[in-house]
């Protein structure tokens, strides 16, 4: 057996850069906090969405306790709807896990959704502050463990500042218009993502879950939705990767197509089939179910579906979504263990 | 009297309508149907829910998705609206009444208005709570309105973990409501945990469920109907 001579942080940037790597690395773009690691600091779930210390210190602790080999901030999905002007509710009051949601979209009706993108929407509601989060996690463990941010798709972001109801419809009724829209939230998420890798985050992953094909024709994804992810990856320096998750098999292509470096894909997709479309040399990184595996599932379960993951043919084992934060710690461990075997 | 030709144009126009999302169509049908007399619960059963069964085989084959799914919504409410003062009250031995919402922090509704517009077409008494509803608003309004079936639906992995919590406070208030959950990560073992009565993991099976149900009440008004005429 070959000494490890690579530590998680350059087994995953040797993986984007298409290098052989000792073993698949396990690791996640999206959130990855667990109530065990808030245990450990003290924290609520509630508080760590608006302080940046307390943010990167809650993101450390899933490397710090079982190994796993990223952290990522934040662990919301409003950041940037909320540097668009839209008001957040992070549900101080409650005990239980809840993720921060859009209070107060910007775009009412169809009518208002020739918006005007605020000047210097990078520096406005939260992004200094992951921004920072993100230095913060570098200084910390940026040496052994890779340090990840997301934004939003385009589609899955215009989904945030405006009804989704009305926003499927238009996509189908008015292309041209939702495609108008799409282009300048495009254009904010450039802006943004260029923020986070000014402090040197090692990869960045562009969430558009909004346009998985349980809710859009492939279609419309390639038609609507395609041309301003290209225009993103285009314009992004470092290490991306495209996560939908849902019914994706139709997609893969496009997907890859986009530009990104990498796509995520949830368990909804046959891992086979998209590597055999996809060909050796693509990275393909998926696809365990965060909850129904990690959460509720037992060890076996855990580390016969990291088994699967492997034997599928992903290039790294990553969740479906975020890790569920009160994934029990045994099955993290084992999980990781499986993983090194 | 209505002639059987000019029902059948009108039935026929109705669903078609719906199928296409044509909701000026629809309206024009509905209109129609009421002008000339026609019975209006005949309209809604054989013209706009046959339309949306229709619907839900065009989304089970990936025909259709879900923007087409609620502009086809859109123009059955069309419809809806104009046939409902003039339904007949049906006796169909069920009491029909139904609380309905998404779990707090989940702001995911299209699936829950999908599961809602069926309750309205089966004349089911629908108090929806919309998004995002603290849990304990499911218990209240269940107690509040003696409802006999509670709707929960969570489109994310992140919130669903909420409806538990509902489904045991429902349970120790009134062991006999139903309680049926919905939504993406939701699957048949967790509603068996949780010790719901019904689920649907995504929107289509939400409308399929749905559409079951509504068929299902199809079915009895056409054996109410034939025994009546018996």
């Amino acid at each position: 057996m070959a000494v490890t001579t690579m530590n998680s942080r350059e087994r995953i940037l040797k993986l984007f850069s298409g290098e052989p790597v000792d073993r698949v690395p396990c690791f996640s773009g999206m959130g990855n906090v667990t109530t065990e690691g808030l245990k450990t600091l003290g924290y609520k779930f509630a508080a760590v969405h608006l302080d940046a210390r307390m943010m990167a210190e809650s993101a450390a602790t899933t490397p710090k306790l079982f190994g796993f080999e990223s952290a990522v901030v934040p662990f919301d999905l409003t950041v940037e709807a909320e540097a668009l002007g839209c008001q957040i509710n992070v549900y101080a009051h409650s005990e239980d896990i809840l993720y921060p949601t859009i209070k107060e979209k910007v775009i009412h009706n169809e009518d208002e959704m020739d918006i005007e993108v605020p000047q210097g929407v990078e520096k406005k509601g939260r992004v200094p502050l992951v921004k920072e989060a993100i230095e913060m996690l570098k200084k910390d463990i940026g040496e052994e463990f890779a340090i990840g941010t997301y934004v939003l798709g385009p589609f899955t972001l215009a989904g945030q500042i405006m009804e989704l109801n009305d926003l499927l419809k238009l996509s189908f009724k008015k292309p041209d218009k939702t495609g108008q829209l799409l282009d300048k939230l495009a254009d904010v998420i450039i802006k943004i993502a260029r923020e986070y890798e000014s402090v040197g985050v090692d990869y960045i992953t562009v969430r558009e879950m909004g346009a998985t094909s349980d809710v859009l024709s492939p279609r419309v994804f390639k038609n609507l939705i395609l041309p301003y992810l290209k225009k993103i990856f285009a314009e992004l320096k470092g290490n991306t990767v495209l996560h939908i998750c849902g019914k994706t098999n139709d997609i893969v292509g496009f997907m890859m197509e986009s530009g990104t470096k990498a796509i995520s894909v949830d368990q909804k997709n046959d891992i086979a089939e998209t590597r055999k479309k996809l060909g050796p040399q693509a990275l393909i990184f998926g696809n365990y179910d965060p909850y129904n595996v990690l959460v509720t599932g037992d060890e076996e379960t855990v580390r016969s579906t990291m088994r699967k993951c492997i034997d599928d043919g992903v290039s790294a084992v990553w969740p479906g979504c975020d890790i569920w934060p009160t994934v029990p710690p045994e099955n993290m461990k084992a999980m990781m263990d499986e993983i090194k075997k | 009297m209505v002639s059987e030709e000019k029902r059948r144009e009108i039935l026929e126009r109705l669903k078609n309508g719906v199928i296409q999302y044509d909701e000026d169509a629809v309206k024009e049908a509905a209109q129609e149907a009421v002008e000339i007399g026609m019975d209006a619960n005949e309209a809604i059963f054989d013209g706009l829910v046959s339309g949306m069964e229709e619907v839900g085989r065009l989304f089970e084959e990936q025909e259709y998705f879900v923007p087409e799914l609620l502009m086809c919504a859109d123009a059955l409410y069309a419809g809806l609206d104009i046939l409902k003062p003039h339904v007949r009250q049906m006796d169909l031995g069920v009491k029909g009444s139904v609380v309905i919402g998404t779990v707090e922090g989940d702001v995911h509704d299209i699936g829950k208005n999908i599961v809602k517009m069926m309750f309205d077409v089966a004349g089911f008494d629908v108090y929806d709570l919309g998004r995002d509803v603290p849990l304990d608003k499911f218990v209240e309004e269940q107690i509040k309105t003696d409802s006999d079936l509670v709707c929960l639906s969570a489109m994310m992995t992140t919130t669903m973990v909420g409806m538990q919590k509902v489904i045991n406070k429902l349970r120790e208030k009134n062991p006999d409501v139903k309680i049926m959950i919905g939504g993406a990560p939701v699957s048949q073992e967790l509603a068996e945990k949780w010790g719901a009565d019904g689920y649907a993991p995504d929107a289509n099976n939400a409308l399929q469920e749905a559409i079951n149900m509504v068929s299902a009440l199809k079915r009895m008004r056409e054996e109410a109907e034939a025994n009546k005429k018996a």
